[in-house]
């Protein structure tokens, strides 16, 4: 049989990848023109007209304050809560592989919060820090504990910021888990007896040879953290003062509470674009410095 | 062969799953009317669909609709969505696959009407309310409700301190009003009032009174657009602001306002741990899951004015149905959401789904309504004696959102008030007027 025709490519990719592709096609690549599309128009979301306006939802984008105030601070917090929740999560890697009694459990018990969604988990740390936190601050009159951190613009990020953390941490520690125990024992034995000190160890050795694992967990730690919305939406609700909205969520507010879908489809599209160069940056850079054993 | 046998069936296998998952998803879609019928024994087979807005009568229109479909033949699904109204009509528009009849606020009936909604002027009920919305000379909207805005009172918690029956017509003005709140707090009460630091709240309720009570409503709101209105100078804003200082003194989480949860403040309302709170009858559905005081109510925002504002509640009518007129919908169906229109204002039945069940303030002349809760009794009261202030329905979409932001702001002690008006200016002067 002769495989090397063009109908026998087809029938073999069809076979394959047909489904899946007319699937992939329908619910990615169609809506994404389409959407592209919708941004060249003064659509309101519900109107039978979808009137052509050319480049002006992109010139009020650009003129649109509020939504480059949220851009900005989606990357001030995502630049925290990337490096906080890498390494939290590789700490807790490191100490769960060291060989700590119980440490499947530890593993399991760190993990947890991952299985929570966003919006339940916000709502669960709302009431620690409107209630708990005050609640505790009052008794053991601690100053700064004794007023809701919610209520202020900076607390209200840093509230943020340590859900995120407390949300991923476990779940880029099994990553992490994954990349130390994939080091060979060989390796670290043979640096063990050139005299090498445990974090001469980690440095040179374990650290390098695990590569694919940050590369890995800086990838998703930054597009969820550009991405973010259940949490906002349900911890801070962009409050207090609009002050803690996030691009993803100004987006949502532009193209369905205020009704202007064109812009709003304008803004997500720039914020897709962010994302993909800061994503695609980065594993690029990754993979550079991955190495093999 | 072995193979390419094995990657056909799993493709196969695949292609059906996926068939199955469309073909599951389609007929959720119209399961439910499909079982509705067979529940209703034939009758001529119309079904309707209901889009209800108000998520605290979810149950009672579900239990209603079951009720009716057996009564009449017409099957009658309700559904509910805790999206944003427009958001969520926007998916059914685009899906085209709208309700038949849809519950919206005011401003939404204006946006959609144009394009989806069917004339009802000829309708029986119309001549009983002065709440209907028209546009363009026809009337779409059929009011379900009157809601009103004003500050709840409870009236025990000031008697146990006073000793005194509450009536709230001797503190119409701020210097009576503080004048009270001091012998509350001499009494005991250590902060009176509670502010609900929601954005909807301070700036989509309270501000927009600020608006509404002008002499010339529109005029004013052009004159904002136009940068042109004075706020810092406004008699008007400078009362309604004077009164939110003294709400802001006496708040019970002055230290910490923005911070305040409306279950709380509605709690401690109810409970009569304060005494006044600014909000509307909506409030009810939150304070009844309390153990609420007897003698609750709702009085007009207190200020220092001879313009009679203080005697009159902010509000009038809520929740418009309208009925789509797109092909999608039939015209049995039209006809059967008419009668349905209908039924809720001529038939006692109907009428008492309203008042009773709902416990809302009829906004048509021929209902009755006894039995309605304190907060609603008050509005129907201030309703009955015409002392309700228009709401205004032409604000822009993100007025509430923005100057919200501004208000929250100012209660948090961030900006002054000179700082609050130059940031409302500016919000106007930069906003493309709604069209109306």
């Amino acid at each position: 049989m002769n495989t090397n025709t063009m109908s026998y490519k087809c029938k073999q990719f069809l076979m394959f990848a047909g489904v899946t592709t007319v699937v992939f096609a329908a619910v990615v690549i169609i809506p994404f023109f389409y959407g592209l599309y919708l941004t060249f128009t003064s659509w309101d979301g519900v109107s039978t007209q979808k009137p052509f306006v050319g480049l002006s939802n992109y010139i009020s984008t650009f003129s649109d304050g509020a939504y480059w105030q949220a851009l900005g601070r989606t990357f001030i917090y995502a630049i925290i809560a990337v490096i906080l929740v890498n390494v939290v999560a590789f700490v807790l890697a490191y100490l769960v592989t060291s060989g700590v009694k119980g440490q499947n459990f530890f593993r399991a018990g760190f993990f947890i919060p991952n299985l929570i969604g966003g919006i339940v988990l916000g709502y669960v740390w709302k009431f620690v820090f409107n209630r708990a936190f005050v609640a505790l601050g009052d008794s053991l009159s601690i100053g700064f504990l004794s007023t809701s951190w919610l209520a202020t613009t900076n607390g209200a990020m840093l509230c943020l910021i340590i859900v995120s953390v407390w949300q991923y941490a476990g779940y880029m520690m099994l990553i992490y888990v994954a990349g130390f125990m994939s080091v060979s024992a060989d390796v670290l034995e043979a640096a063990q007896i050139d005299g090498c000190t445990g974090l001469q160890t980690m440095v040179h050795i374990s650290v390098p040879l695990m590569a694919s694992s940050f590369v890995q967990c800086l990838f998703l730690t930054i597009t969820r953290c550009f991405m973010v919305y259940d949490v906002n939406l349900s911890l801070t609700k962009g409050e207090p003062f609009n002050s803690s909205v996030m691009a993803a969520m100004h987006v949502y507010n532009q193209a369905f509470t205020y009704k202007n879908y064109g812009t709003g489809q304008a803004e997500a599209l720039i914020l897709f674009i962010v994302c993909a160069v800061v994503g695609v940056l980065q594993v690029y850079i990754g993979k550079k410095a991955e190495v093999s054993a | 062969m072995k193979k390419k046998f094995l990657a056909m069936a799993l493709a196969a296998v695949m292609a059906v799953s996926l068939a199955a998952c469309g073909g599951g998803s389609g007929d959720g879609g119209d399961g439910g009317s499909g079982d509705g019928k067979g529940g209703s024994g034939g009758g001529d087979g119309v079904s309707i669909t209901i889009f209800n807005s108000k998520s605290e009568v979810q149950d009672q229109f579900e239990a209603m609709a079951e009720e009716y479909s057996e009564k009449t033949g017409v099957n009658v699904e309700v559904y509910y969505s805790s999206d944003t109204v427009a958001a969520h009509l926007a998916t059914r528009y685009s899906a085209n696959d709208p309700y038949t009849l849809s519950m919206v606020d005011a401003k939404d009936v204006y946006s959609l009407a144009g394009e989806h909604a069917a004339d009802l002027s000829d309708q029986e009920w119309v001549k009983n309310t002065d709440y209907a919305i028209s546009v363009d000379g026809k009337v779409v909207g059929f009011p379900m409700c009157i809601e009103a805005r004003g500050v709840i009172y409870n009236a025990d918690a000031i008697k146990n301190i006073t000793g005194k029956d509450f009536n709230p017509a001797d503190y119409a003005t701020l210097d009576a009003f503080n004048g009270l709140l001091e012998e509350l707090v001499a009494g005991g009460m250590e902060a009176p009032t509670g502010i609900m630091k929601e954005d909807w709240s301070l700036a989509g309720h309270y501000l927009t009174e600020s608006y509404e009570e002008q002499a010339d409503v529109e005029g004013f709101i052009q004159k904002l657009y136009g940068g042109t209105a004075d706020l810092a100078n406004d008699a008007k804003w400078n009362a309604k602001m004077d009164t939110f200082d003294t709400l802001m003194k006496y708040n019970y989480a002055a230290s910490s306002p923005v911070a305040a949860e409306r279950e709380v403040s509605e709690q401690k309302i109810a409970e009569g741990e304060i005494a006044f709170m600014f909000g509307g009858n909506w409030d009810w559905s939150m304070i009844n899951a309390y153990e609420y005081s007897e003698n609750m109510g709702m009085m007009p925002v207190p200020q220092n004015t001879s313009d009679g504002a203080n005697e009159k509640l902010v509000g009038g009518g809520s929740k418009y149905f309208f009925i789509d007129s797109s092909d999608n919908t039939s015209e049995e169906q039209r006809q059967a959401a008419k009668d349905f229109l209908n039924w809720l204002v001529m038939d006692p039945e109907g009428n008492a789904f309203m008042t009773e069940k709902c416990n809302l303030v009829p906004a048509y002349s021929n209902i009755d309504a006894a039995a309605l809760d304190p907060l609603s009794a008050s509005v129907k009261k201030y309703a009955d004696e015409g002392k309700l202030i228009p709401n205004y329905d032409y604000l822009p979409d993100d007025h509430y959102s923005i100057c919200g932001a501004a208000f929250q702001e100012y209660l948090a002690g961030q900006t002054d008030r000179a700082g609050f008006a130059e940031k409302l200016e500016s919000y106007w002067s930069s906003t493309t007027p709604v069209e109306h």
